[in-house]
């Protein structure tokens, strides 16, 4: 009888303990896990650290507005240092915690574990741009237009402003697969009647001094050079073309060149590692830029102020582009919610593909809207033009978008 | 032939960075045989310090480039004490291993900092417009930086020569025991080398800094960058950094300059300093200015 009324009191005691403990989960709502892993410290860590601040700023901005009512979203984030086998770590970690959808950062990370993404079934944000992480992939979702594309609209942009016969302009590319792969689609518009001539393609190493490459350059007549790398090398070379009196005063001045370039290749960044040398200096973004007072940048510096970042990170474009694959994220999730579906894998992936026409999403930090389709895995079409004026980016007319990338696609 | 002329004078001035941003590598190994693999952060500090000093602090550029170079000799001199001082005697390759650790707290500390995720530029304090002769053009920032590697690496070739701590490094640097065994302090020295190795790797660090604007992976990609000249050297040849440097500099700018973008070819700039050093190293496996050491037993 006393051992029975032990068993008894000790059942009891353990359904209290239990009851303690998942009561407040369940009076809080569900709880949806996320994982974000980046190089906060390493190589490419300027990009990678505000980035992380945007993503963690939004999801807790989210949470406490409570976006989706009393549930909320747990992003770990976790700093991989640019290295693939940490990033593969941390994945598989966040899988066994059970996330609904990752996001993930660079090209080779990317690259390298796009089979497990297909295997698990996963729908993946990426912070790299690069075109190849579509190729072959259901799951992988670009946040904005790929780097092949802003190449193309940019070289678009080129012949547009053209004056006299062909453009002839050089690539200055970072010597990877990041900057390889734009330079063939480039080549593929020419080839399919764009009318510029690319007389070299240039892969960059660390050098102090580009004065051999540009009097080159120059002697070959070449008067655009268009960059896909990150920003220091573009700021040194800019630095000795200022040196050199070879940096176009006007677009496309004769005898002179006009540099431009891709996503990581501006930004403030540019303008902290050459701040007059990049004066002049043309750049494609999908993202709004705080120079450029609107509504969305307004709402990006109060959500940096809210959150006590300073103002390096509140005014990168990195810290906007953040922001907006957590907006995406916590959109998706919302939608789900809001067909009264669980929030899972399979759900959130089918979400993203429907996220087109009248479900295109807009967010407050980029260009335009974002559309996915199971056929169209790139979110944000429109690229802004903008150019180093007075010591910050203006933008250049309004959104463009690549006419060639669809007819060589 | 102006193209030919600023290639040529493009190659001395990268040339001579690199032989300043190898002189701590050869300072170090010269007194203690150890190849130093943090030497690239170190690099960096120096730089971070002086803009730190010149923009957060106030300090005029001139005397904060002086301070880093204190600043970093203590540092260095501390890091030996701490960390290297007690490998004396031990296998090299512990002493190189703790290099690498060393190399890894560092790049931690600086990312505490908003100097590793950040990209910064020295304010201007030279005049903007180069100096130009005959179509070749030279920056006041590379001018500057040539001659404050002369004059150091001047210096330190007196120092090495002439003066009694300098002959006691080599002489460590020849044979330890045999320099204890007349009364050289070889902790001493040893704390010496590393704490001049800074010192040069700050003012390294503050040319390059200015002239490629101030990132941490770029400014510390550097230490790695110079293993070549260092090798070409011969390693623990001061003069033989110079000359290392300044060849490497040249094949760099001409490879640049006329093989890049002909006959299909790219990168050859990068490449070509390697391919040299390796057929020079065939003939001579000591490097340039090595000491080819014949051991009786």
């Amino acid at each position: 009888m006393k051992i029975k009324n032990i068993l008894w009191l000790n059942a009891v005691l353990v359904l209290i303990v239990m009851f303690a403990v998942t009561a407040p989960v369940n009076a809080g709502g569900k709880v949806y896990k996320l994982g974000l892993s980046l190089a906060i410290t390493g190589p490419t860590s300027d990009a990678g650290n505000p980035y992380a601040k945007g993503v963690e700023d939004y999801f807790k901005f989210a949470n406490e507005t409570k976006i989706l009512g009393e549930d909320t979203i747990d992003c770990t984030i976790r700093d991989d240092q640019y290295k693939t086998d940490i990033t593969k770590r941390n994945f598989e970690e966040y899988l066994d915690e059970g996330i609904v959808m990752y996001l993930n950062y660079s090209t080779g990370s990317t690259l390298g574990l796009k089979r497990d993404f297909e295997e698990e079934k996963i729908a993946v944000l990426p912070a790299s741009y690069h075109a190849g992480n579509i190729d072959n992939s259901n799951y992988i979702f670009l946040p904005v237009a790929s780097y092949s594309e802003q190449l193309v609209a940019l070289s678009e942009y080129v012949v547009k402003n053209h004056k006299g016969g062909k453009a002839k302009v050089a690539m200055f590319i970072h010597p990877s697969a990041f900057g390889r792969g734009p330079v063939d689609d480039a080549k593929k518009a020419v080839a399919a009647g764009l009318n510029m001539e690319i007389i070299e393609v240039v892969e960059h190493g660390k050098d102090l001094d580009n004065s051999a490459m540009l009097k080159r350059l120059m002697s070959k007549d070449v008067q655009y050079v268009l960059c896909h790398t990150v920003q220091s090398p573009v700021a040194t070379m800019l630095k000795d073309s200022s040196r050199l009196g070879l940096t176009a005063e006007t677009y496309g001045e004769k005898g002179k060149l006009t540099f431009l370039g891709v996503h990581y290749t501006g930004g403030n960044d540019l303008i902290a590692l050459a701040p007059d040398a990049c004066e002049g200096y043309f750049w494609t973004c999908s993202f709004n830029l705080t120079s450029e007072k609107g509504e969305g940048t307004t709402k990006q510096l109060a959500l940096a102020k809210l959150y006590g970042r300073d103002d390096k990170a509140a005014n990168s474009h990195n810290y906007a582009a953040g922001i907006m694959v957590a907006q995406v994220t916590t959109e998706t999730i919302k939608r789900v919610k809001a067909k009264g579906k669980k929030v899972t894998k399979e759900n959130c992936y089918n979400e993203l593909n429907a996220m087109n026409g009248a479900n295109a999403y807009h967010p407050y930090t980029t260009m335009g809207p974002v559309t996915y389709s199971k056929t169209d895995r790139a979110g944000v079409d429109m690229l802004q033009i903008y150019s180093v004026q007075g010591g910050v980016f203006k933008k250049i007319g309004t959104p463009i978008q690549s006419e060639y990338m669809k007819k060589i696609k | 032939m102006s193209y030919f002329f600023q290639i040529v004078v493009s190659g001395i001035v990268v040339g001579s960075i690199y032989a300043l941003a190898a002189l701590g590598l050869v300072l170090v190994y010269k007194s203690s045989r150890v190849a130093n693999f943090a030497h690239g952060q170190i690099i960096a500090a120096g730089a971070f310090i002086t803009f730190f000093l010149t923009v957060n602090v106030g300090v005029p550029i001139l005397f904060s480039f002086l301070a880093s170079m204190i600043i970093t000799f203590f540092l260095a001199m501390s890091v030996e004490r701490i960390f290297l001082r007690r490998l004396i005697g031990e296998p090299i390759i512990s002493v190189i291993m703790v290099t690498i650790g060393l190399a890894s707290i560092i790049d931690g500390l600086i990312f505490i900092t908003p100097f590793g995720t950040e990209n910064f530029s020295f304010p201007h304090f030279l005049p903007q417009t180069p100096l130009s002769l005959g179509g070749v053009s030279i920056s006041w920032t590379q001018l500057v930086g040539v001659i404050i590697t002369f004059i150091l690496i001047g210096a330190f070739s007196w120092f090495f020569k002439k003066s009694t701590i300098g002959i006691s490094m080599r002489a460590v640097s020849d044979d330890q025991f045999g320099a204890m065994s007349v009364g050289i302090s070889v902790p001493r020295v040893f704390g010496l080398a590393w704490a001049t190795a800074g010192l040069s790797a700050a003012a390294a660090g503050c040319i390059i800094g200015n002239i490629t604007g101030l990132n941490f992976e770029t400014l510390q990609a550097f230490g790695i960058i110079v293993f070549p000249v260092v090798i070409l050297g011969g390693l623990d040849s001061i003069l033989g950094a110079v000359v290392a440097g300044i060849i490497m500099g040249l094949i760099q700018q001409f490879a640049s300059g006329y093989l890049d973008g002909n006959f299909g070819l790219n990168g050859t700039g990068d490449v070509m300093p390697y391919i040299i050093l390796l057929i020079i190293l065939l003939f001579k496996p000591h490097g340039l200015f090595g000491v080819h050491e014949i051991e009786r037993v």
